[in-house]
């Protein structure tokens, strides 16, 4: 959509003024937002930013390296674990939470381990296979979960005498907006690149010379990484995590983030994880109608806009920009 | 001067109606109370939703005889799918619009909004979970929560003291789920002997994993071991599959289980294995077909919901919940507001809802309304009660 003349204008991550303008302005509703709206609003935002670090982890994975993964149940159960056992034994929660994230991508290379074999189908079979191993695992050992009554994790003091929702709300904003800028410095980076040409021909990339076994290897570690801090997150909002939070139906959800927000697109990732927080919220009142009713959304975006909750916002930038020409 | 007459005036009404405001207890109205409800609709655990159909259908059924002190019931009734963020966002959702929030449902659930009644002074009134869960949580946070479950420990030692005392079990053997549910029936299981003085012994324990599904040598362990009383705390689909097991191997101690598989639909999945097992009945519900009150209350909720049919014992359940909330706001009085309930419900003394189960107590001192079981046998495609309630000392 815009011509880019040189690397430089590249790599910057805004480009126009009026960008920039309501980039601000977006800026700022998001900073004010607890301070106008109800406190469950912030509650379902709060969400959604954790949601959001796996989803652009995953993105990375599947909408950049072109790489499917089923496991990431497995890889935030990991991460929410190995953060509730470290914080239990006092280790101070910023190095629990990057244990965490460290644990769950350490896993994640043993499941990248057969992307250097398997494709399409056959990988996303493998990774499930990860996954339902890994909950399986914690569900049968008491040591690893704490059994039915779980793990309790102490939950952070707010500071600055916000409210516990409103501290929960800048400091999940402040952990999504490192991942988020991450992200983007990620794509736009040789990694970024060698990524994408290994999802579009990765015969054609090793030529090129892109070292498959790392790149690919190296998505997987990533994307897990994030999926592990988003597990230590989630734990430590709830103050409570046990296996059963971390079921196969997680893996799903955050596939179907990527896809609905919109593959290789970083946006993308933050609408995908507001879809599938909000729907079901929305919903919730109709009963057990509400599996099918997002069954149907997402079936109705898939088919009217492939491309995404993100390609949706393109088309309609595209359409006010040339207005009233078509 | 006109003017600033005007303006006093509207200043006077925009003061008295913001006073109006304030007074104003959220979920309450001159002629309705909100009270919100979020349990699995979808999901692994949408059966256990039932209960919510029941508290709601009781709801109506109140209403229709005029609601509680010239005020209608409405349930916002939301889905979870027994995922403990869910739960905890529609709490938040609900918070200034409802009064009080009836039955959690899930030990996941629960421990994840088990701060959040105290925090937000929305009391909390027959949630289904742990009752450790709340014996754990400090006297000011525990205000807000009236429970009415059974404590699996104290259920354990019922069901093997009735085994020891009125089945002249001398060999028993206990099968469990190992978790912490599990093991807290092993400690009621092992007081209970040590109290018999010699009478009984524990021969064997076997656990198993939740995801197991092969359980024949788990029915061969138990059958080498020569109990002749077996007391099981497995889950419905495990209790079955154990019982089919030991059946295959001419196994056919006598069977003792938790109150978990108190529902008959138990014969639908053991099948003729199920028969002639002991099963400890709660006492925060009843049972539809055996007990009178309970079956003329089953049906007046298919008449308010018929999507209840097939599923009473479970309807029943929530009703019941949903009776001590509605006897606490009667007891409240007109003033209502969540401080008016909590002493409402802190009124109530040995009182039976609609006549059903153990007798409720709650006092400023006690938020553990019923801790109680009764022995009943399957039977005939029935469960049976066999003798009265036994009380068990409260948790908190």
């Amino acid at each position: 959509m815009d011509l880019i003349e040189s690397y430089k204008e590249e790599l910057k991550l805004i480009r126009k003024p009026w960008t920039k303008f309501w980039v601000g302005l977006l800026i700022l509703f998001v900073l004010l937002l607890p301070w106008y709206s109800p406190e469950h609003v912030t509650h379902i935002c709060i969400i959604i930013f954790i949601y959001s670090i796996g989803a652009l982890g995953q993105n990375l994975l599947i909408g950049y390296t072109g790489q499917i993964s089923f496991g990431q149940n497995g890889l935030l159960a990991i991460g929410a674990f190995t953060f509730g056992h470290l914080v239990g034994h006092s280790i101070p929660w910023p190095l629990a939470m990057i244990s965490g994230g460290l644990a769950a991508g350490l896993f994640g290379l043993v499941v990248g381990f057969p992307s250097l074999r398997l494709k399409g189908p056959y990988l996303a079979i493998a990774t499930m296979g990860f996954g339902v191993a890994v909950y399986q695992t914690f569900v049968n050992s008491e040591t690893l979960s704490g059994g039915r009554m779980g793990l309790l994790i102490k939950k952070l003091t707010p500071v600055f005498s916000l409210s516990p929702t409103n501290f929960n709300y800048y400091f999940n904003l402040f952990m999504a907006a490192i991942f988020l800028l991450l992200t983007y410095n990620i794509v736009s980076s040789y990694m970024g690149r060698a990524f994408v040409a290994i999802r579009d021909n990765d015969i054609a990339a090793e030529v090129t010379g892109v070292n498959l076994v790392r790149y690919k290897l190296l998505a997987f570690f990533i994307s897990s990484f994030y999926t592990g801090i988003q597990g230590g997150l989630y734990a430590l909002f709830m103050g409570y995590v046990e296996p059963n939070m971390f079921t196969f139906m997680e893996s799903i959800t955050l596939f179907v983030a990527v896809i609905v927000g919109g593959l290789s697109s970083v946006e993308g990732a933050i609408l995908g994880a507001a879809f599938i927080v909000i729907v079901p919220q929305l919903l919730s009142q109709y009963k057990g109608l509400v599996p099918v009713v997002y069954g149907l959304t997402i079936m109705l975006i898939l088919i009217f806009e492939p491309m995404g909750l993100y390609g949706r916002w393109m088309k309609m930038r595209l359409y006010f920009r040339n207005w009233p020409f078509r | 001067m006109r003017k600033v007459g005007v303006f006093v005036l509207v200043l006077t009404l925009l003061l008295a109606m913001g006073g109006h405001a304030l007074a104003q207890s959220p979920g309450v109205t001159e002629k309705e109370v909100v009270i919100g409800w979020t349990t699995p609709l979808s999901g692994p655990a949408a059966l256990w939703g039932v209960t919510a159909l029941g508290g709601k259908a009781y709801a109506d059924y109140i209403n229709s005889k005029g609601g509680v002190n010239g005020r209608n019931l409405k349930v916002i009734l939301k889905d979870d799918a027994y995922n403990p963020t869910r739960a905890l966002a529609n709490l938040q959702e609900m918070k200034g619009q409802v009064l009080a929030v009836a039955a959690l449902l899930g030990t996941a659930v629960c421990h994840a909004a088990k701060d959040f009644f105290y925090e937000n002074k929305i009391p909390l009134v027959a949630p289904y979970g742990n009752v450790r869960i709340w014996a754990e949580l400090p006297k000011e946070k525990l205000r807000y929560v009236f429970v009415s479950y059974p404590d699996y420990e104290d259920e354990a030692f019922y069901l093997t003291d009735y085994g020891i005392k009125k089945l002249g079990a001398k060999k028993i053997a206990l099968f469990y789920q190992n978790d912490d549910y599990g093991k807290m029936a092993l400690v009621g299981v092992k007081r209970a002997v040590e109290e018999s003085k010699g009478k009984a012994s524990l021969v064997e324990t076997v656990p198993y994993e939740v995801t197991e599904r092969a359980l024949a040598t788990h029915a061969l362990k138990l059958k080498e071991s020569g109990a002749d009383t077996l007391v099981i705390y497995p889950t419905m689909s495990h209790g079955a599959l154990i019982l089919k097991e030991m059946a295959k191997v001419d196994y056919k101690p006598k069977v003792l289980a938790t109150f978990t598989l108190g529902d008959p639909i138990m014969y639908n999945i053991a099948g003729e294995a199920w028969e002639g097992t002991y099963i400890a009945l709660p006492g925060h519900s009843g049972v539809p077909g055996a007990d009178p009150e309970a079956t003329q209350l089953a049906e007046n909720l298919i008449k308010f919901n018929p999507e209840i049919k097939g599923k009473e014992y479970l309807a029943v359940h929530g009703a019941v919940s949903m009776a001590i909330l509605v006897e606490g706001i009667k007891n409240a009085g007109k003033d209502l507001n969540a401080e008016s309930l909590i002493k409402g419900l802190e009124k109530i003394k040995d009182w039976k809802p609609e006549g059903i189960g153990a007798p409720v107590t709650f006092s400023p001192e006690r938020h553990h309304g019923v801790n109680a079981s009764r022995m009943g046998q399957a039977k005939g495609g029935k469960h049976v009660p066999i003798e009265g309630f036994v009380l068990y000392k409260p948790r908190f």
